[in-house]
């Protein structure tokens, strides 16, 4: 039974998860090392993230059917897969941390003022949990019938924000060693798009759908380094003070029509952004522990998950400065092998496997009349699709209605 | 087979129904011919079996046997000749049963009669413009009803009884050539597999016929109007009726039935969508208006405009209870007068009134125990919940859960609790239908009968979101 998501699905997944850890956090740290450039640092690490979303393209068509995890098995080895699945599921277990911490710790001081912490974990943890044991599909279309709501949003504070614009910062005057230095330390906040590899099966995508989904990419790319143009314009000199740009974008706007302070619309974005990123990432981390763990089934991971990060909070770290000084250190390092590293074996699994269909189809050619028997195992071999029913296929497909079953189709799994 | 005594045979036959004290049985001696009648008095209409029966055998001149009985006697009436195993089954169903002493063959004549109300306008569904007609208790009627819209050869009734005791008939009702054959047998296969004692409403069989039973949510549309049923069924969904019952079934289901009304059909298109937009914002002020008030009162009064600030400061200056037990406490009493006021008889109900608003509500606030700003926000809430009546049980608890939740997680927790009701909504699929459709998934086509709804000359195709075998509406 297919259980797929449609492109426009996957390209509202690609915004969510570019959106959060970025609007927060990263423009005032970037600002500290090279001032206004941050702008330029953020766009060299998207276009990096896009020639990953490119791999994965070029990996999803050289392998229409196949899971990640049957891939690099057949490639790589059963070991080697298993350790990049427990690098990635560490990638993703920090990376839902990161986000955690950064806008609940807004959320914290700018809001809440008291005792938070328990109180978030309380009410982030049932919700992603459930999220991810509903299934990709179920937790996909509850994306997409908020995309909307939480990109309009996003774009309301930018436009609010444009009524503080003043002039424009100088720009282009970081050095490139700073520039490079800069990169490399932030390097953990990007690299969102590896959470595509783990559902590679589970997209339906066509060639003809490229230019789609590259178009949300560059919509979500766009949004964020519209915001960090916009807030280096408002704060300039002073952006090293201000850590949470979406918000702080806000504060200095005038009340409008005495309606209230009109943060609570960063603050609503804010929520709703860091808790979908975390859904899709706690659901990295638990097809990743499945992948490890092939007889755990998906509730036993979203316990370890659990488990980890209420340890990683109170004993670990437990304090949102740790958590930032882990970002600039070794996290990098983390996100240097999770991301552009297996992007780049990515890729070139995608070339191996068009060579040896040239090799193949060589040979096929060579013995002419011959009956080619088709194996399972064999990764090259074209897999003959079961009958569809065309009514539904047709009409529905492409808007990513799979009327197949219901919609916990991993708790079902499981 | 063998021949009757019936003496004998009326004996046991009250035997089997316990002597019950409406069974009937009369004998009547013609010639040498020995003719037995057995009824059940609360089911049959005696008065027309004095005269159609009893009477003209009595006065037939000739030999009396069961051809004669069948032919000649008991003209036109529903005369069957039945088995020896179904005597019973059709004594229940209001039948009188005709033996002839020596002879093997059976009569069953259906002359049942109870009282019914005629159709009218349902109350839980009243219209502006458009039919006032709706369903009755009378599972014939409400085929009539059915029929008379659509008359078509391809309108299906199939039939089957449910319930030990009560042996209820239902009628799957589909469109052949629309209605998709899979949810059709899947209906049918899920009401034969109810092994249930009794079945007093269609209520009943809802819960066997839900994917999630334990689930909050209502997953089987219903309604008490046959042009609702009709215009669904056109649509492609399948009605179950059920005897006894005027609320007739309908799946699949989907969220959005909540917020289409038949009156959205028969005025403007234009007015049809405001109406549309305004119960979408009463289901969400409903749901949420009492949790975010809470939420910004106890976590994020720094959000809230200057004036307004200093309005509920001043007004909950000095209350006995904490902001989150005002509410509570307002809205259980709320719920009280509501529950009084359904089962009170209707002439208490100005006096519940005057002692719900008057007495409870203005004293309260003037004593000092509740405040205005509570009392509004939580009357808001109450009177936004029917803009959807259909709902009005789920919102209800899902109040209750946002009150608690933003009293005590803020405004983050409300957010939390809506994705993750949206989320469970999502993995809800009624009959392989998205439950969200046509918004998530999205579904473009149907999004002319969404929200905002489109002239019926637009409406060109049946909705995608729901299987079914006929995409072409309009030509």
């Amino acid at each position: 039974m297919k259980r797929s998501i449609s492109v426009r699905q996957t390209g509202m997944l690609c915004v969510m998860m570019i959106l959060a850890n970025k609007i927060l956090l990263l423009p005032s740290l970037l600002y500290k090392t090279v001032k206004t450039d941050g702008v330029f640092v953020v766009m060299a690490l998207f276009l990096v993230d896009l020639l990953v979303l490119g791999a994965f393209l070029k990996l999803k068509f050289a392998y229409p059917d196949k899971k990640l995890k049957e891939i690099l098995d057949c490639h790589v080895g059963t070991i080697l897969t298993k350790i990049i699945f427990a690098v990635l599921m560490t990638f993703f277990i920090f990376k839902v941390f990161l986000t955690y911490s950064i806008a609940f710790m807004y959320l914290k001081q700018q809001v809440y003022q008291n005792e938070f912490t328990l109180l978030a974990i309380v009410c982030v943890l049932p919700v992603i949990n459930h999220a991810v044991l509903s299934g990709l599909r179920t937790f996909s279309r509850t994306i997409e019938l908020f995309y909307y709501i939480v990109v309009g949003l996003f774009m309301l504070c930018l436009l609010i924000a444009l009524g503080s614009f003043k002039q424009n910062p100088a720009y282009f005057i970081a050095m490139p060693g700073d520039f490079a230095m800069a990169i490399i330390k932030n390097i953990f906040s990007f690299g969102d798009y590896v959470f595509l590899f783990l559902v590679i099966d589970k997209i339906e995508i066509e060639k003809k759908d490229v230019k789609r989904l590259f178009k949300y990419a560059l919509f979500g790319i766009a949004l964020v380094i519209s915001l960090f143009f916009i807030y280096y314009s408002i704060y300039k000199t002073t952006a090293f003070m201000h850590n949470y740009a979406i918000a702080d974008i806000l504060t200095i706007t005038v009340e409008f029509n005495a309606i209230g302070r009109l943060d609570i619309v960063a603050m609503v974005t804010i929520m709703m952004l860091s808790l979908f990123q975390m859904e899709i990432f706690h659901y990295g981390f638990c097809e990743c522990f499945v992948g490890i763990f092939s007889k755990l089934n998906k509730i036993f991971a979203v316990v370890v998950f659990d488990v980890m990060f209420l340890m990683i909070y109170f004993i670990l770290i437990g304090q949102y400065e740790t958590m930032v000084l882990y970002e600039q250190t070794w996290l990098p390092y983390l996100g240097l092998v999770a991301d552009y590293v297996f992007g780049i074996l990515c890729f070139t699994l995608s070339y191996l496997s068009k060579e040896k269909n040239k090799i193949k189809k060589n040979k096929r050619d060579g013995y002419e009349g011959d009956h080619v028997i088709e194996s399972q195992g064999d990764m090259l071999v074209t897999e003959v699709e079961e009958p569809v029913e065309k009514e539904d296929l047709e009409t529905l497909a492409e808007q990513g209605l799979n009327l197949q079953g219901g919609g916990n189709e991993d708790s079902q799994n499981a | 087979m063998s021949t009757f005594i019936i003496q004998d045979k009326i004996d046991e036959l009250k035997k089997i129904l316990h002597q019950s004290s409406d069974v009937s049985s009369r004998v009547l001696e013609k010639g040498q011919a020995k003719i037995g009648f057995f009824y059940l008095k609360s089911m049959t209409d005696q008065e027309l079996f004095s005269m159609a029966i009893y009477e003209a055998a009595k006065n037939y001149d000739g030999k009396v046997d069961i051809e004669t009985l069948e032919n000649q006697i008991i003209q036109g009436n529903d005369v069957k000749k039945i088995k020896e195993k179904e005597i019973v089954e059709n004594v229940l169903k209001g039948g009188v049963i005709i033996f002839v002493e020596g002879e093997e063959e059976i009569l069953s004549v259906d002359l049942l009669k109870f009282p019914t109300r005629t159709p009218s306008e349902p109350p839980t569904s009243p219209v502006i413009q458009g039919p006032r007609e709706g369903f009755v208790e009378d599972l014939k009627t409400n085929v009539t009803l059915l029929r008379r819209r659509l008359m078509s050869k391809d309108l299906v009734f199939k039939s089957l009884n449910v319930g030990k005791y009560s042996n209820t008939q239902i009628m799957v009702s589909y469109i052949d050539g629309i209605a998709d054959k899979k949810i059709v047998d899947q209906v049918i296969s899920k009401l034969k597999k109810i092994d249930i004692g009794g079945v007093v409403d269609s209520f009943y069989i809802l819960t066997f016929l839900e994917r999630r039973p334990d689930s909050l949510f209502k997953q089987i549309g219903n309604t008490e109007k046959p042009d609702i049923v009709a215009a669904k069924m056109l649509e492609g969904r399948v009605a179950i009726i059920v005897d006894n019952s005027p609320i007739v079934l309908t799946v699949p289901f989907i969220l959005l039935e909540e917020m289409q009304s038949s009156n959205d059909y028969y005025t403007n298109h234009h007015y049809s969508s405001f109406v549309r937009v305004i119960r979408l914002l009463g289901l969400l002020v409903a749901i949420m208006l009492p949790g975010i008030y809470l939420a910004l009162e106890l976590h994020h009064y720094n959000i809230l405009p200057l004036n307004f600030l200093i309005t509920i400061a001043d007004t909950t200056q000095g209350l006995p209870f904490t902001p989150f037990f005002e509410i509570l406490f307002i809205f259980i009493l709320f719920q009280m007068l509501y529950e009084v006021s359904l089962r009170l008889p209707s002439y208490l109900g100005l006096a519940t009134s005057v002692v719900g608003a008057l007495i409870l509500g203005d004293t309260g606030v003037k004593a000092g125990l509740i405040s205005p700003p509570g009392v509004i926000v939580v009357a808001l809430a109450k009177i936004a919940l029917y803009t959807i009546p259909e709902q009005s049980a789920q919102i209800s608890v899902l109040q209750v859960l946002f009150i608690i939740i933003g009293g005590s997680l803020g405004l983050a927790g409300i957010v939390c609790a809506f994705i993750y009701f949206v989320n469970y909504l999502n993995g809800l699929d009624s009959f392989d239908t998205p439950y969200l459709a046509p918004y998530s998934p999205r579904v473009t086509n149907d999004l002319k009968d969404g929200i905002f709804i489109s002239p019926i000359t637009e409406l060109k195709t049946r909705p995608r979101s729901i299987k079914n075998k006929n995409k072409v509406r309009l030509k």
